[in-house]
Parts: C-alpha cells; structure tokens; sequence
C-alpha cells in the first residue's frame, strides 16, 4: 500500500482509550449452543441469548392469541386488547386504583344501558324511515328535518298525537309537532302535507316513538359520556409509555396478527429490572382503563384508516370472508365495525383471562443481559401470570368444492389477487409451498416478474407468499398483481394463471430449486443479525412450533425439496377448485 | 490518500449516559424503587477512514460473528439535480442502472446471477441523495463487489428497460390517489414549499414521456463518480485485503462531470389552508407544517426537547389530548423541523374522523401554541431530556448506525463530536432555553394546512384558520402522440368516422343546405352563475351567424365567405387575418360540419385510450387550414370528447378546450350530443344544452349584410 497514510483522526473532545476490542468471534454455526431457555412454574417459557458488544437488550413478548381465536361478535378484541396493554397495571397509570375500579364499573353499566337503548332504537328508526320513503318529496324532506331535531338537543320538541296507534284519523282529529328553538315555538301540523290521513297518523305515532327512543338515547349517551369523564379523572394519561420512553426505550410499539399478538421495545441493559417490572405486571395484572376512549376513538380510525379507507384494505378483508368460510382467518384482525362498536370491557376482560395466560405466552430476551438475572426477575415479576389452560380452536377450514370469485366496483386502480388453500406451518409441505412461492413470485427471476414485469410490461408488480393470512391454522398461498396503467385486474389474472399452469403442467427446473436452496441460506444469515430480530425469530419458532431450535432447520428441511415435490404439491393446490379470486374493477367515479 | 485509523476506540460515551433519570419531586412510585445499576460501557468498535486517491471516502468495520458482508454506498446525486420537465429522470436513472444492468452484462443475466447466490444489490436515486447496497454471504463478496462496481460505473440503460421504467412510473401515477394518506402527504410538501419546488413536485405523464436514454446517461455522467461517493463496509473480511478490492473493483472511473450546484432555497411562506375533497371516505387526514431550521442552528437542541414534549414520542402532548383524552385519532404526532442538510419542515399531523377535522386541527394549533407561549413543567423537560438521554446508547447499538452518522456529518459538514456535544445541551436545558427554541422556530399562525377528506362530513369548513383553496387532484392526462399518418392509419380513421357519421343520419348530412341552432351554455365565473344563450345560424358552405346573449348584453359574429366581422355594445369590428381564419376554422371544425365535409379532411387514427371509462379511439381530424381536433370515438360510434387547442375566454391564453358529451338526443332528425360538458386545461367552464335545432329554416339574408 504505497500510497496510503495512515493518520490518526483527532477526535476532539472525546477521550479515545485504545483497549483491543476483539471479543472472540463467534460464528453463526455457535450460536445455536448459546441460546438458553427456561421454564416458570406458570409456564411462561424465556428464551435468553446473551450477546454483550453494546449495553442494550432487546425482547418480543408472544402471546399466543389472534384474530382468529376470536368467535362472532367479539372480532377485533385481540387487538383492541393489545391497545389496552399499554394502559398500565393498578400500579401504573392511576392516582387512585380502588376508586377507579368503582368508577369503571359504573361505565360498563351506563355503556349496558347505551347498549341497549341503541338495539331499542334501530327498529324504530327503521320503521319512521320506511314510512317517509312512502311519501314524496318535499314532504319526505320536511319530515326528515323534524326528525333531525330530535336529534339535537337544544332544541324543544314536543308531540301533540291522537292516541291509539295507528290508525284512521277521524274528522277533527289532528297531529302537529311543536318546535320551540328558543325564539318562540313553531307547530307544524303532520296533516297538512300531502299525504292521506292515514299516513299522517302513522307518521305522527311513530314519531312520537322516534322521539322517546331520541330521548332515551341521548340520556344514556350523556350518562355514558360522565362515567368515562368521572373515571377519566383518576387516570395518569400515558404512564405506562412514559416510563419506557423517560429510561431510554426506544421502538415501542406491539402488532397483533391473526396467529399472535406480540410486544417490543428496547432498553439501556442497565434497566433489565424495570422491563421485568413493567412486561411482568402488564401481562399479570393488567387494568383496561380507558376502553371505550381507545375503542371508540384509536382503534375505531384505525380501522377506518387501514380498512375503509384504503382500497386493498377493503378488499383484503372481504377476500378473507370469502376464502375462509369456516376457521377463524375468516374475519380481519381489525374486526368488523359493528363488533368494535358494541363489544364490552366485560368481554374484553373474559377474552384476556383466558388468552393472557403463562402456558400461552413466549419471551425472548437478546442482549446484555445474564441468564440468571433474567431468570430472578422473571420470576419475581411474571409469576403472577395464572397459567391457564387455552384450548385449540378445532374448527378447521372444509375442502373448497368449487372457485370462489370477488369483483369489487371501486373508484380506486385494478388489483388482481388469487388465493389457494394449503396446509399450515407445521404441515410437512409448507417447505415446498415455500418453494413455489418463490419461484413463481419472489424476486427478480421469479416467474412472474419475469413473465408479467419484464417481458409483457403488462404489470408493475407480480408476487407470491405462502401464510396468508397467518400460519398457524390451515391457511392461504397468496398471489396478487398489480397492472401498469390501462390493463386491468382481468388482464392479471389470465397472465397469472398461465404461470401457474405451466408449474403445474411442467414443474420447476433444477436450477430454479438449487437458486431457491442458496437464498435461503443467504436470507436465513441475515435474519440472525441484529437483537430485535433475533428475539423475534426465537419468539416466532417457539410459539409456531413450541421449539426455537426449528429456526435452524430452516435451511435443511428447504434442502430436502425435490423437483417431485414441487410438481406433486403443485398439482394439487393449484386445483381450480381450491381458488379464490378477487379483482378491483375500477369504477368512474374517481375524485 | 489519506487513512484514518479508530484503533478499537472505547469513547467512553459513559460520562454522558450517567446522568440518569431526575425524576423529579413526585412520590416514589413502585418503579421508582428498581434500582438501577451503571450502564456497562459502550465499546466504539474498531473501524477505518480511507480516503482513496480517486476521491471515494471509504468507512470500513470488520464483524465476524455472521459470514456476510454488506456494503452500502451513498452518492452526492438526486432528484433536485433534473430538468423540471423531465421530473422522473433522477428515480428512473437509479432504477434502470440495475435493472438493464452493465455494458458487460445484460439486466436479466445481473438478475440470474444476484439471485442464484442469494445476494441483494440495489440502487436508487432519491430527491437529494442516490445510493447502492450489496449484502452477500462473505464468500461471494469478489462477485458482489464486481457487480456493484460495474453497475455504478457502466451502467448500460437499454431501451426496454427504460420502457419497463416509464410503465412503472405511470403506474404509480396513476395510483396516486388512491391512498388519503399519500395524498396528504404529496400535497402538504407542495403547500408548504410551492407545487414547482424542486423538494415539492413529482412526475407526471408528460415528464415521463420526455425522458429519453440520452438524458439517463447524461445525467450518470454528469452526477455520478468516486469523488461523490462514501462507502461504508461492514462484514466478515479483513480490512486492509478489502480496501485493496475496492480500489481494484473501482479503478479508472472518472469523476463526475457536473460540479455541485447549491441545494434550492427553502421559503418561508405564510400559511394558506388547503383542502381536498375526496367524497369516498370517512377520515381525514391533516398536515400542518412550515419551514424548519438546520441542525446547526442555536434553537437545535432546544427545539428537539420542545418536540419531544409536543409531539414526537409515546406519551407527548398531543398523543395525551388529541389522542387518548379526546380519543380524536389513531394517529396525531409532529416532527421537529430540522434537518441536517436543509432545513427541515417543522409538522404536525392527524387522521380523524370526518366529523372531528376541524375539532382535531384545532386541537393541534392550540397545544403548539401553548409551546410557544408557556415554559413547559420541570417534569415534561426531565421526562424529554431523561429520555433523550437515556436512549443515546441507541446511537451506537449498530455499526451500520455509527458509520452512517459518521458520513452524514462528514457530507453536511459537521463537527464528528456534534452528537457528544449536543447531549451536553441537552443535559444542560432549561426551561427558558426550551421556550425561547420553540418561539423562535414554531409559527402556528404561519403553519400551512392541507387536509384531505370528505368536505362536506366535516364539522367545520376551515375557513377559521384563513381563505380556504380547494385543491384538485385530478391526474393531468398525458399529450397525445401523434405519430406520422400512415395510409393504415388514415383509412382506419376515415372509416371510424364514416360509421360515426352514418350512426348519427349518415347521407342526409351531404346534402345538409343549412340550419339554426340555438345552445345554452352554464358557467360559474368568478363565483356567479351566468348563463349564455347562442343563437347560430349557419348557411353551407361559407357563411354564419352567431348571436351570443350574455347577462352583460348581446354580440354577433358573422362568417360571410371571406370576409367577417363582430357587433357587440362597442360597435362593430371587422375580423381580419388571424381572426379571419380562427372564424371559418370555428364554422368547419363544428361536428355538423365535419360529418358534411368527411371527405375533404384528413382523418389519422391514434392509439386506444380510455376517456370516461370508455374505451376511445381517438381520431386526429385536420384540414381545416392549420387547425386540428381529435375526435374520442367508441365501439358503437358515438362521439365521446372533442379535444383541440383554444384560447381561455378569461386569459386569452392558449389551453386545451375538452367537449365531453353528456347526452345524445334528436336534432332535427340527426342523432347529435345534444348536452355537453366544456373544460379548459381540465377545468370544468360550463355545460352546454342544445335547445332548438332546425334544418334548412327560412333565412333572412339580412343577416349576412353589415
């Protein structure tokens, strides 16, 4: 090197200490043998790899509940629980925990009652707007406005009906509505408008029964509204994140999925205590404060955010519905809005006694940290945890007898998806699933891309990936394409489908399986690197698997695919039979 | 060439992690009792600085614990560098230089290669940095180190791959609205720096057409080059044998062509408050932002513990308000506003439902007002400061993060020990110095607002916060291309609009004499609602009488062979030269016309394009003088736009004019649009009515007469 020079940097105002940093290395091939588990009496299973080049750890918290343990009428409640996770314990988040307990019982009453008031009130308002629908314009209009009122409270509004039901009115008999807005009172007579008596009488019974349902509607919803006012007051907003974030936390943040709902963040190492303190108690004795707020508000326009208003997102979910009849993948993680709306803290509280419980929960711990001081602080902070008992879901998703097919009229641009059932992660073909999905969609020599990107032009993106939309249970393989301009969801699916076909019809090649082999060594490598990762993959293996060690065979059991393989599993999940599709045809009327 | 070696440094960062939490005065809470032990050292890892002779800054830091290597580069190039009418050229240069791959080696044989290893190489251009990533197992790191080398050096951009760009770039076009949020976030950027901005604007079909393979290799030349370059290498290989391979892999590339220019001023412009109005959704999402300040202001450190108390953490202000009090939001946040390079764009941010846009906003504005007006409480400081300080470990858990921060302070010009100093500042902050950053810096009343959403949901229409624009989104169509006329392409458009003629009274149209027809034409002009009637009369083959109402009084227009002229409350004018002819091309460019004169025009199919849903084929009709129109004709004929150069009846200036036909209806036996939509430049003007159309009526040749 005759050129090079080598100077010292000065590094100003930084003490430079020369000391050899040379830890030995270690190798990937080792590190199997450095990772190490244990069990709790309450079976809350830890798994530590202690790695000490930098004062940080990292953890993932698997609990072993999703979306798709969730039955009719609670959908979403894993997540919302999730939410709930970060609203502190009886320690954390309050000012007064025994009187905070009293005030959110009297919320879950008024919320009952709003409950109720709310299923009272639907048949009502339906019948008073199939009456209107009956009558023309203007009046129908005029109607509606008096029934707006009713709505709003400041204005005085009063009924003067003939009693009876409904029923001929008799000569002389009359209806009117009184409207005091505060400058005098207004009435307007039912039967002067264009309708028959009848219909007026009609109208003018049930309106009054419109406005007692108002009434009692907007008294619960006032009640509701003080209780959570009155149990807000106690409540320390944020602590439990705060806490995190005043030590030095840094990603904190959780995800639920249809299989699993999963908790994270990092910490300075000298804080292993506090974690332990903080993931123990949220998960022994965690207080759902603030559940209608976060339900009725966070989740509620996240759900609106990731769903309403995102065209994949809608027609993701009404996809699921139709490819999963029977199992819990049937419905999204986010759950349908009428769930969100009415589901309960009471539900909510059954739904974590019996998810939240040791035999069902997963911790892996990567970072500076020493196995025996993981092992004293979990015991003393997550022994609380019961240990329950949680029964598998034994529903399992029939045989598909015939193609399934969506077409969504949406103003948004075409999407073509497909979707075909297959085994779940355990199944000794996911490997080969694995395989197919590579090959006809992962990458740039991936057949797809291949085909419908580079040669055709004719899409922007073609992909493939087994596990939709979760692992656990019997589940998806997953192909969807995205049209270049002027082509449409159609277009996709005959180009899709012709791939598809040859797999089935010719197999792969042999340089396509030995291509996928060095890949997924390659990926497998770097998916060890870095402490969040690594507790997630420990996490993730241990939960699908009950065993970490499965992470290493990740390689090998790939290795063991044959080309027969490939063809024989082609062949029988690519079945017409066993196909869902969804296509976006896009509409007009585009804003 | 000059090395720098760190001889497995260990900066003891310690002294500035000891200041532990000053949780102040309150009662000891549980986890107030944990103790906390000191923090172990944080170890700086051994790493190297090479400057090699051909300029490449090269940061080096061996890792055996996985056998990968990964190299990432960062290029002195962007998006800011390319001609405004060519916006696209900088992303779709990034993309192709890897995906039509080298003068040595084709795209497609790059991708064989790449994926039969397992190996990851990608390069991208943004808007004011570019850059390429290897990652591969340490035994393949020669060929992945050729690879990238010959990439960035001999980029071959073929012409199907550029075609493969473009398709890609159209698409995404014409996908941008689809997402509230991605709108949002377009449409604020252009807001708060101005739509042409060059850190503002985004591609459209046009700019995309106009890029050509000269551009993209022009413009590598011109930017890309090893003195704008820094490469960092982290892996499982020896240092010393690495620097060595870099110099082989990137031996005789000229350096860039193009010196530097400056990075484009930032404005600090007064609010405006600006709405999209999609009517297919039920949230909305707001922006809020104005221009921030550069890392190295005074009010640095200051205003990045403000927003930690405002709005970029867990538990800040506007999560507690917005979010969990008011329960208002999934998501409500901001970011500081400063930037190391530029000057950053000081943000707030919500979604919300409809019916709260307005309560959110407000909600926003008036906590960052409370910063900027009162000092915050000594536990939110020791909550941001702890936090901030406490987290700083964080900076130095991955080589790749102290490597990267190393060349971005060397890029912009930092100090190397800015971080160490600014956790001084922080350390040191006080409540006063925390106030007087956000009142130098945050201006709520200056803070630009784009909301998206659906305006007539909402529970206020923004007006509170300044003069509302409404801001149109809709995608400008792309120029039609005309290629030259070809006998293939002449005959298909001659007999497209044959059977449009014959589908609307085919032969009577030849021996058509003349006909009255009187039209209404609706417009909102500068915010009234006018109506114009015309009343026409034409005589084939050469004379016209047009007689406008307007609300203002009546003018005519008259067409009698060659000469014309126009009466109106001034008098009378007559047309000459120019006038002339815009006055028989009007008269021969009518559809009535063209179906009568089919054959003495040239009528040029072009490609299918889809106009309102339909699928067109568009029909370039010409000879009319020097006029043409293009004709949007569908399967069964029917005319579905008329497009052709105008002038703007407000500006006088040249615009597109678009004729969407609404409706067809009978006029006087012909099968014509009878009601019409008329925009210019794809803003709607009015729509048009026929009311009365009379074939051969009774002519008072008066008319004709001046």
């Amino acid at each position: 090197m005759p050129n090079r020079l080598r100077i010292p940097m000065l590094l100003t105002a930084l003490v430079v200490v020369l000391a050899a940093v040379g830890a030995p290395a270690q190798t990937y091939l080792d590190l199997e043998d450095q990772i190490q588990e244990f069990t709790l009496d309450n079976g809350v299973h830890f798994i530590v790899l202690e790695k000490h080049d930098v004062p940080v750890f990292s953890f993932r918290t698997y609990v072993n509940v999703g979306s798709a343990e969730e039955v009719r009428g609670i959908t979403g409640l894993s997540h919302i629980l999730e939410h709930m996770a970060f609203k502190g314990t009886s320690e954390i988040g309050t000012d007064n925990y025994k009187a905070e307990l009293k005030l959110m019982e009297a919320e879950d009453v008024a919320f009952d009652a709003l409950k109720a008031a709310r299923r009272a009130s639907v048949p009502v308002l339906q019948k008073y707007d199939k009456l209107l629908n009956d009558i023309p314009e203007p009046d129908q209009d005029q109607y509606r406005t008096i029934e707006g009122f009713l709505k709003d409270q400041p204005i005085d509004v009063s009924l003067d009906v003939p009693s009876g039901g409904p029923r001929e009115m008799t000569e002389g008999e009359t209806a009117a509505v009184r409207i005091n807005h505060g400058m005098g009172t207004e009435t307007e007579a039912l039967d002067e408008f264009q309708v028959g008596r009848e219909e007026a009488l009609a109208i003018a019974y049930y309106l009054e029964a419109v406005k007692d349902a108002r009434e009692e509607l907007m008294n619960r919803e006032n009640d509701f509204e003080a209780a959570k006012d009155a149990a807000r007051e106690l409540v320390v907003t944020n602590e439990f994140g705060k806490i995190i974030e005043n030590n030095g936390g840094v990603g904190l943040n959780a995800s639920t999925s249809s299989d699993v709902t999963r908790y994270h963040y990092s910490f300075p190492s000298n804080r292993l205590e506090l974690w332990a303190y903080l993931e123990g108690s949220r998960m022994a004795d965690p207080v759902l404060r603030e559940f209608y707020t976060e339900k009725d508000g966070p989740v509620t326009e996240e759900r609106r955010m990731r769903t309403d208003n995102n065209p994949i997102g809608r027609m993701i979910e009404q996809f699921q519905n139709l490819m999963f009849m029977a199992n819990g993948y049937h419905h999204s993680t986010i759950g349908y809005m009428s769930d969100i709306e009415t589901i309960s803290r009471t539900d909510c509280q059954a739904y974590y006694d019996e998810f939240y419980v040791g035999s069902n929960m997963v911790v892996a711990v990567v970072g500076d940290v020493k196995l025996d001081d993981v092992k004293k602080y979990a015991k003393k902070y997550f022994s609380d945890i019961p240990r329950g008992q949680t029964l598998p879901v034994e529903t399992i998703e029939p045989e598909q007898l015939g193609e399934k097919r969506f077409i969504m009229q949406d103003p948004s641009q075409p999407i073509f998806i497909a979707g075909y059932h297959i085994g779940n992660i355990r199944h000794p073909d996911f490997p080969v699933y694995q395989v197919i999905a590579d090959v006809l969609g992962q990458g740039r020599t991936s057949r797809l891309h291949k085909k419908l990107v580079k040669e055709d032009k004719v899409a922007v993106q073609a992909m493939c990936f087994p596990g939709f939309p979760g692992q656990k249970y019997d589940t998806g393989l997953l192909v969807f394409a995205v049209p270049v301009k002027d082509k449409t969801g159609y277009d996709m699916e005959t180009a899709v489908l012709a791939e598809i076909d040859s797999i089935v019809a010719d197999g792969i090649t042999a340089e396509e399986l030995a291509a996928v082999k060095q890949r997924t060594r390659a990926n497998f490598v770097r998916g060890l690197s870095g402490h969040g990762g690594m507790a997630e993959q420990l996490a993730f293996y241990q939960t699908y698997f009950g065993n970490w060690r499965n992470l290493f065979d990740e390689v090998t059991v790939i290795e063991d695919v044959t080309l027969e393989d490939v063809q024989r599993v082609a062949e029988k999940i690519f079945a017409r039979t066993n196909r869902t599709v969804a296509v976006i045809e896009t509409t007009e009327d585009e804003s | 060439m000059k090395t720098t070696r760190f001889f497995g440094g260990l900066l003891l960062i310690a002294c500035l992690l000891l200041s532990l939490a000053s949780t102040a005065a309150l009662a000891k809470k549980p986890w107030d009792k944990i103790k906390t032990p000191e923090l172990n050292e944080v170890k700086m890892p051994a790493y190297e600085r090479v400057e090699l002779a051909n300029g490449m800054i090269v940061y080096l830091a061996e890792d055996h614990e996985l056998p990968m290597v990964d190299l990432s580069a960062t290029i002195d190039v962007g998006a800011i560098y390319e001609d405004p009418a060519k916006v696209g050229l900088a992303n779709m240069t990034g993309t192709v230089m890897r995906s039509g791959g080298t003068v040595n080696r084709s795209g497609d044989d790059l991708d064989e290669l790449v994926e039969a290893r397992g190996l990851a190489v990608e390069t991208f251009i943004g808007q004011n940095n570019g850059g390429a990533f290897l990652s591969a197992m340490s035994e393949d790191t020669d060929l992945g180190l050729e690879l990238l080398a010959d990439i960035l050096m001999n980029p071959a951009f073929p012409e199907d791959k550029i075609k493969l760009a473009k398709e890609q770039q159209k698409a995404g076009i014409s996908r941008r609205n689809d997402q509230p949020m991605t709108i949002a976030q377009r449409e604020a950027m252009k807001a708060v720096y101005g739509a042409d901005h060059p850190f503002a604007r985004h591609p459209e079909y046009d700019t995309i057409a106009a890029v050509t393979r000269d551009d993209m290799l022009a413009f590598h030349a011109d930017w890309f080059g090893p003195d704008r370059m820094y490469l960092v290498v982290i892996g499982d290989f020896d240092s010393a044998a690495m620097i060595d391979k870099i110099e082989q892999a990137f031996a005789g590339w000229a350096p860039a062509r193009m010196d530097l220019p400056p990075d484009p001023e930032i404005y600090d412009l007064p609010r405006t408050v600006n709405v999209v109005d999609k009517d297919d959704i039920t949230q909305s999402t707001v922006v809020l932002g104005h221009k921030g300040i550069r890392a190295d202001s005074e009010h640095y450190a200051g205003v990045m513990v403000g927003n930690r108390i405002l709005g970029g953490g867990f538990a800040t202000r506007l999560f507690n308000e917005v979010r969990s009090r008011q329960g208002l939001a999934y998501s409500v946040g901001s970011s500081s506003g400063t930037g190391f390079r530029n000057p950053g764009m000081f943000m707030a941010f919500t979604m919300t439902k409809s019916e709260s846009s307005e309560k959110a906003t407000d909600a926003i504005l008036a906590e960052i007002q409370k910063m900027i007006e009162e000092e915050v409480t000594d536990d939110e400081l020791a909550y941001a400061t702890d936090g901030i300080l406490n987290s700083e470990v964080f900076n130095f858990d991955t080589k790749r993060e102290i490597l990267d921060r190393m060349v971005m302070y060397e890029r912009y010009g930092y100090p190397v020990d800015f971080l160490q100093k600014y956790q001084e500042q922080v350390k040191n902050m006080t409540k006063a110095e925390v106030l007087a950053a956000t009142k130098a810096v945050w201006k709520p009343d200056n803070m630009t607002i784009l909301a998206v959403g659906n305006y007539a949901d909402w529970d206020g229409d923004f007006s509170k916060f300044g003069p509302v624009t409404m801001v149109d989104i809709t995608i400008p169509e792309p120029a039609l291309d005309i290629p030259d006329a070809t006998p293939a392409s002449l005959e298909q458009g001659k007999a497209a609009l044959v059977a449009a003629r014959d589908a609307s009274g085919g032969s009577k149209f030849a021996s058509l004499g003349s006909y009255f027809e009187s039209a209404t034409l609706e417009a909102t002009i500068q915010g009234m609602d006018l109506t114009f009637t015309t009343e026409k009369t034409v005589v084939f083959p050469d004379r016209s009488y047009t007689l406008v109402k307007t609300p203002f009084g009546n003018q005519t227009m008259v067409l009698a062979g060659d000469k014309a002229w126009a009466t109106g409350p001034m008098g009378v004018r007559d047309l000459e030269g120019d006038d002339l002819t815009s006055a028989q091309e009007d008269m021969a460019k009518d559809l009535v016309s063209v179906f009568r004169d089919l054959d003495d025009l040239q009528c040029q199919a072009l490609d299918v394009r889809t106009i309102e849903g339909r699928e067109c084929l568009p029909v370039h009709v010409s000879g009319f003088g020097d006029g043409y129109q293009i004709v949007f004709l569908d399967d069964a004929g029917e005319v579905v736009m008329v497009q052709q150069p105008g002038t703007s009846p407000m500006t006088g200036a040249p615009v597109t004019q678009k004729v969407f036909v609404e409706e067809y209806g009978d006029l006087g036996g012909f099968r014509m649009p009878s009601k019409m939509r008329l925009t210019y430049d794809d803003e709607l003007f009015g729509t048009i009515a026929v009311q009365e159309f009379t074939v051969d009526p009774e002519i008072d040749g008066a008319l004709f007469e001046k």
